[in-house]
């Protein structure tokens, strides 16, 4: 990928991510804030933003968007679900999802 | 008589209409809403088709002290803690959402929502009055549904320290340890 590949890319990702945000804010705006992880004050700037001004902030070299469970290796052993077989792996991701809705610390 | 504001009442059957539609016993609607029973019966027949379940609520906490249960009720109790702590909701409201996204969860992962919504909001009013709480795993740090006063630091959850059976049945949309 060159540098003008890569911005391309990211500003694709960028405005999908953004649009995403932004229905679901408008359609659930509580359930929205578990989805997305930010914060109430996020998600009334992302709820308000017209398209000229999405467009505006989806472009440049970095995603506006990170992951939720950081360096959490718990988290990680268990959405990758090392060594185990495929029987358990929907109770691993069960797992994974408990430890990640009780991370609110992180929204506020 | 007080009088009663139209708008409150559109917004206390919409609330009955969702809690309804999650398969709420009557129980519930009679305590989360002002309807009249007559009025509550008339709109479960509407929405549901056929009339309520009779009997008696569960309410005992034991069966959230069971294996399974105890997994499920721990999940929708994280994500009702979730959505409390990240904006102001009516108490039944966040039972409504947390329910609605705790049966996005289980369906994701192919299991069996075994926890109901009536259930659910049995859990919150435990939780509530102190029936019940949630303790921190020493093992993965994640909080399940305990009884008060387990002791926190030997606590293993119900996924990292499972009974010797569990988890080795074959049913379909019940939770596997192998």
């Amino acid at each position: 990928m060159n540098a003008d590949q890569i911005l391309t890319e990211i500003r694709e990702a960028n405005l999908s991510y953004l649009m995403l945000a932004q229905s679901l804010i408008r359609s659930d705006r509580e359930q929205a804030l578990y989805r997305l992880g930010i914060s109430e004050e996020s998600a009334s700037l992302i709820a308000m933003l017209t398209p000229a001004q999405m467009m505006k902030i989806a472009s440049g070299n970095t995603l506006l968007c990170r992951f939720r469970m950081d360096e959490d290796d718990m988290v990680w052993g268990l959405l990758l679900n090392h060594g185990k077989s495929a029987a358990n792996d929907a109770t691993a991701r069960l797992h994974a999802s408990i430890l990640l809705a009780g991370r609110h610390q992180e929204a506020a | 008589m007080r009088s009663k504001s139209i708008l409150t009442e559109a917004k206390q059957i919409s609330r009955a209409v969702a809690l309804i539609g999650l398969g709420a016993r009557l129980q519930v609607l009679e305590s989360e809403t002002d309807l009249s029973y007559e009025r509550l019966l008339r709109l479960y027949k509407e929405v549901a088709g056929k009339s309520p379940s009779k009997g008696q609520l569960p309410f005992s906490t034991d069966w959230f002290m069971t294996w399974q249960p105890n997994i499920h009720a721990s999940l929708f109790l994280n994500i009702h803690e979730y959505l409390n702590k990240s904006s102001a909701l009516d108490e039944i409201d966040a039972v409504i959402k947390g329910y609605q996204l705790y049966l996005e969860e289980t369906s994701a992962q192919g299991l069996e929502p075994l926890l109901s919504v009536t259930r659910a909001w049995r859990l919150v009013k435990f939780v509530d009055n102190g029936m019940l709480t949630m303790t921190k795993c020493s093992k993965c740090g994640g909080q399940f549904v305990t009884h008060p006063h387990e002791i926190a630091r030997h606590y293993e959850c119900a996924l990292c320290n499972p009974p010797a059976r569990a988890g080795k049945g074959k049913a379909a949309g019940a939770i596997r340890m192998h």
